[in-house]
């Protein structure tokens, strides 16, 4: 891992805008750093409104909210996966390891290998286990057999698949189940060892039993990596995560561990959502 | 139907049991039902179309496969058989009566049915001369001259007359004296015509004669019409040559040009004399044609009197014409041999209108042949005893045999394509007055003594050479277009873009080889170095603007909405084509010695031709494109957005997405793409008819033209004789045609399945 910013200082709360947070991140270093953060569709329409975060290293940090409130789109902001949208203006900073990533002269693509990401659906390529895994490595030019054939071991073991696939390495990743499929996934992305692993409603599409494969996947993980998780299922987030925040309408609503978040929200707005008032 | 009692007072449920809404779920199923059974249907008829247009190509080509035949449909005593010995029979053009010269003077009709005399005419011959000697002039003009003791020849013709006199066609047989019925002198000091060979044309004759003396008299007679009162009168000129008495000279054969004499001498070689000068006879070569110790037994020409058949004592029947040598000399070479027949060959007809022939040999067995296709199609036994006289029928339909017992044997021939063999089709054949052998196309020509050359060849080489090159036009330019427009262009301007390419596949071909041929063809000529210019211009001109457009300020880039760089790209590319046009002329100045078409010619030896591969490959590329670009193009958008993304999220760069993800899994569609847009290019008509020249050549050159299959179908099938072997053989080329897309079709959907289970995404 890279270095990161270890906050030696209690954070400033109206650094957090609105929020008035009971958060105490002085044991954590800091990993990402959202300041300001304004997102327009077009013109007219704006997703995020201002949002300020910070969100600390190897620990889960969790996003809910009800659909449409935003959390996907900050969530893509972290590897400028919405640069690809059409009329799509940022503004405001986002900065891992203290460089804002909306920096001009920023390489997009070793951005993206830095922050991986896993998306709702899984989407491996029409191409064998072994190559999707190593798909990542190829791309920054490493073809030696000896290290794709290590990498692609402790990828898949990494995402707690080796034992069900490693006789089928070269079989098509088409032909695996859902959650296998989204365990490839997940192994392809820490293949290139990201510092950042951005997961958006990583089980949303799987059955129960593979949803607890990923959930005890992610706490796995967790020791390696940064992780940020979308996810639509509060009770997942209660699993999961260590900070969770709680977004409504474009605004970061509330940010906090997660105990204090789901036993004590300061906020009416995050206890109706989370006794399931609305969402 | 009731879908389920309505119990308490559902207002859906009453209503599924109303009458009207009943029925209309009958009426739903019906369609449906109806529906299937018309699709069914419809993919039934598709394919019962398909095969019945490939049973009736069959149909057609079949009786090009079906063996020749031999039927005896009649045999008999030999007319008038007191009347002498036989030199030669014919029949005339029904086949109805025949006729018979026997060495006594005698000519004798008769029927082919049933060998009744019709006439026995006795030759105004003066008394106390015999007949000493006989030739026949070539079949068609029905002539033969008897050579006589005196030194003189008397020419007679064989005519027949029909005439409908109760609307029946009685057909009366006559004979005619060209030269006059008095015998001319041929050698003034009258010693006995040994030998004897001739040729009447219209205006010149010829006779040769061996004299009892060892000498070869050639006497020429020439017509000459008077201006003033168009009296004839007939100029001869003579000439001779002193032979060795060991020579024994025989089967005399003067070619219809009256130019060239071949004859035979007692050692079994064949002499080979130009006779064109009549005063000056010449021997140019003597050769031996027949293996040592063997003896030449029969010498005839081939239809059109330029192939010589040599049949010898072993049965062995070969070829030979005259080639053109390394000096410029003609020196005849042996072409082909057939040896299917094991006894001494006694007599050889060959069929007046085509390069086939029958031989019969002394043990009553006769083979029929033919000298281009190289078949011997049939060999039967006829007659139980050796054959000493052969004919064939005008028509080739029928054939008699008089065999040495006194017994005429006549037989129906059924023969109708020999033309046709594979070799004769997709081999090298060597074709009479050719070189060495060659692939060539050349169905039919003015003269009737034309040698079909039915190798197609040429033709399904040609096919693939337009193919190829509007494939090297149209591939790059439709695949990356077709990667760009789907990839990187703005959807905006993706909507324009598309279906404007995709309206140019409704651009009527005739339209796109009308231009091509007429105006394309005389530009590019005009301008061949700019036309190579551009070539090199256009992709370079693109790499240029794309890397000076990257290196701009983004102040100026910044104008310019994503997606819309292409537009850019229109006046670069415009300015590419002119700058190329108009440096053409200084190029070819600097370089070319002011003419690139003569330079090519002159200098590397490359023969050009105005219409040729290079415009068919632009004109056909352009009609291809539409095709190509819009199938890749479809593939490529519709590959899953989620793959892209994937791929982006792991760190790679638009490019690498594009070349690893996006073409992977857009492969099969490609694919699919490319062989659509193949197999139009090998079907496509009005282009490469308009825009080739249509010339069947074997040559690869871009600068040479060429003739495909369709083309050829199309301009020849309408001058066919129907059911002509001219016009199965057409038949035959569209079934290859058939089988070639038949054939790549199959091909292709093999390959794209299993790309699709290797690549698909879903």
């Amino acid at each position: 891992m890279t270095q990161s910013n270890v906050l030696t200082h209690s954070i400033d709360m109206n650094s957090l805008g609105r929020n008035e947070s009971t958060l105490n991140l002085s044991n954590e270093s800091i990993c990402v750093e959202v300041k300001d953060l304004n997102l327009y569709y077009g013109n007219h329409k704006q997703a995020l409104h201002n949002v300020n975060m910070l969100i600390p290293e190897k620990r889960v940090t969790a996003y809910i909210g009800p659909s449409g409130c935003g959390k996907s789109t900050l969530l893509r902001c972290f590897n400028r996966m919405n640069d690809l949208v059409d009329g799509v203006k940022i503004d405001g900073q986002i900065l891992i390891d203290g460089s804002n990533i909306y920096d001009p002269g920023v390489n997009v693509a070793d951005l993206r290998r830095r922050v991986g990401m896993v998306f709702q659906k899984p989407n491996p390529f029409p191409k064998s286990i072994y190559e999707n895994v190593a798909y990542g490595l190829r791309l920054q030019g490493i073809n030696n057999r000896r290290i794709l054939d290590e990498v692609v071991e402790k990828s898949l073991r990494g995402a707690a698949l080796w034992e069900e696939v490693k006789d089928r390495l070269h079989d098509n990743a088409l032909g695996m189940s859902g959650g296998q499929q989204q365990r490839l996934v997940i192994a392809r992305a820490i293949a290139i060892e990201p510092e950042i692993l951005l997961l958006d409603e990583p089980a949303s599409a799987l059955d129960p039993i593979s949803t607890l494969k990923i959930e005890e996947l992610i706490h796995e993980l967790k020791s390696d990596y940064t992780i940020v998780i979308v996810t639509h299922n509060m009770q997942q987030a209660a699993r999961v995560s260590d900070y969770t925040a709680f977004m409504y309408l474009g605004e970061l609503i509330e940010f906090g561990d997660t105990s204090t978040l789901f036993t004590n929200p300061t906020k009416k707005q995050t206890e109706d959502y989370i006794t399931g008032r609305y969402g | 139907m009731n879908i389920q009692k309505s119990d308490h007072n559902s207002p859906v449920l009453s209503a599924l049991n109303d009458p009207a809404i009943v029925r209309y779920r009958h009426w739903r199923m019906l369609k449906d039902k109806i529906t299937r059974h018309a699709m069914t249907v419809g993919g039934i008829s598709v394919i019962f179309a398909i095969l019945l247009i490939f049973f009736y190509l069959l149909y057609v080509v079949f009786p090009l496969l079906v063996p020749a035949s031999m039927q005896q449909s009649g045999q008999f005593v030999m007319p008038a058989g007191d009347a002498g010995k036989t030199l030669h029979i014919a029949t005339e053009e029904k086949s109805q009566i025949a006729v018979r010269f026997t060495d006594q003077g005698r000519t004798i009709f008769f029927k082919t049915k049933d060998g009744s005399v019709i006439a026995n005419h006795p030759l105004p011959l003066p008394t106390g001369v015999k007949i000493t000697s006989f030739a026949s002039s070539d079949a068609s003009s029905r002539v033969v001259a008897f050579g006589l003791s005196d030194g003189k020849v008397l020419v007679v013709r064989h005519s027949y007359e029909i005439t409908y006199p109760k609307d029946e066609a009685v057909i009366t047989p006559r004979l005619e004296y060209p030269l006059g019925e008095t015998p001319i002198v041929i050698d003034e000091k009258g010693n006995a015509v040994l030998q004897l060979a001739l040729q009447i044309g219209e205006k010149a004759n010829t006779l040769i004669a061996v004299t009892a003396d060892h000498r070869l008299v050639i006497a020429g007679l020439i017509k000459q019409v008077s201006f003033i009162d168009e009296s004839v009168t007939t100029e001869k000129t003579g000439g001779e040559l002193a032979l060795d008495p060991k020579d024994e000279l025989s089967h005399l054969l003067l070619d219809k040009e009256q130019q060239t004499l071949y004859a035979v001498d007692s050692t079994g070689q064949l002499w080979h004399l130009d006779v064109a000068d009549k005063t000056k006879p010449h021997v140019i070569e003597k050769l031996p044609v027949v293996e040592k110790g063997n003896k030449v037994t029969s010498l005839v020409f081939l239809a059109s009197d330029i192939s010589l058949l040599v049949g010898d004592n072993q049965g062995r029947i070969t070829q030979w014409f005259p080639v053109r040598n390394k000096n410029n000399l003609m020196l005849l070479s042996k072409v082909r041999e057939f040896h299917d027949q094991t006894a001494p060959i006694t007599a050889i007809a060959v069929e007046e209108r085509r390069k086939g022939f029958a031989a019969a040999d002394n043990t009553g067995t006769v083979g029929i042949y033919h000298a281009t296709a190289q078949r011997t199609l049939l060999v039967e036994s006829v007659a139980k005893s050796s054959i000493a006289q052969l004919t064939m029928s005008p028509r080739a339909d029928h054939m008699l045999a008089e065999d040495d017992k006194g017994q005429v044997h006549v037989m129906e021939v059924k023969n109708r394509h020999p033309e046709v063999s594979w070799a004769s089709l997709w081999g090298k054949v060597w074709y009479e007055s050719y070189p060495e052998p060659a692939y060539i196309w050349q169905s039919s020509s003015a003269s009737n003594d034309f040698e079909p050359k039915f190798s197609l060849t040429p033709l399904a080489f040609g096919t693939f050479k337009a193919a190829f090159y509007a494939m090297l036009i149209a591939v790059p330019l439709s695949i990356l277009g077709a990667v760009y427009t789907a990839y990187f262009m703005s959807s905006r301007m993706r909507r324009i873009v598309k279906p404007s390419i995709e309206v140019m596949e409704a651009l009527p071909t005739v339209i796109l080889g009308f231009l091509a041929g007429l105006w394309l063809a005389p530009v590019v000529e005009l301008n061949l170095p700019g036309v190579f210019m551009l070539f090199l211009f256009m992709p370079l001109g693109t790499l240029t603007f794309a890397y000076v457009w990257k290196n701009l300020p983004e102040s100026i880039t910044y104008r310019v909405p994503e997606g819309w760089q292409a537009a850019l790209l229109i006046p670069c590319i415009l300015f590419c084509a002119w700058l190329a046009f108009f440096l053409s002329p200084h190029i070819e100045g600097w370089f070319f010695g002011g003419d690139m078409r003569h330079w090519l010619t002159h200098e590397l030896g490359i023969g050009f031709d105005q219409r040729n591969a290079l415009v068919v490959g632009i004109a056909m590329g352009l009609a291809v494109i539409p095709n190509i670009f819009s199938i890749a193009e479809d593939a490529i958008f519709s590959v899953p957005k989620h793959l892209t993304v994937g791929s982006l999220a792991l760190g790679a760069t638009p490019w690498q997405t594009m070349i690893r993800v996006v073409l992977l899994t857009a492969s099969p569609g490609i694919f699919s793409a490319l062989m659509i847009g193949m197999g139009r290019a090998v079907g496509e008509t009005m282009i490469v008819l308009m825009a080739t020249g249509n010339t069947p050549v074997l040559d690869f050159s871009i600068f040479q033209g060429l003739r495909t299959l369709s083309a050829n179908i199309a301009v020849e099938m309408p001058e066919s004789e129907l059911h002509s072997t001219h016009y199965r053989v057409l038949f035959l080329a569209g079934f290859v045609l058939f089988m070639f897309t038949f054939f790549f079709n199959t091909l292709a959907e093999i390959i794209r399945q299993r790309l699709r289970r290797k690549y698909s995404s879903l």
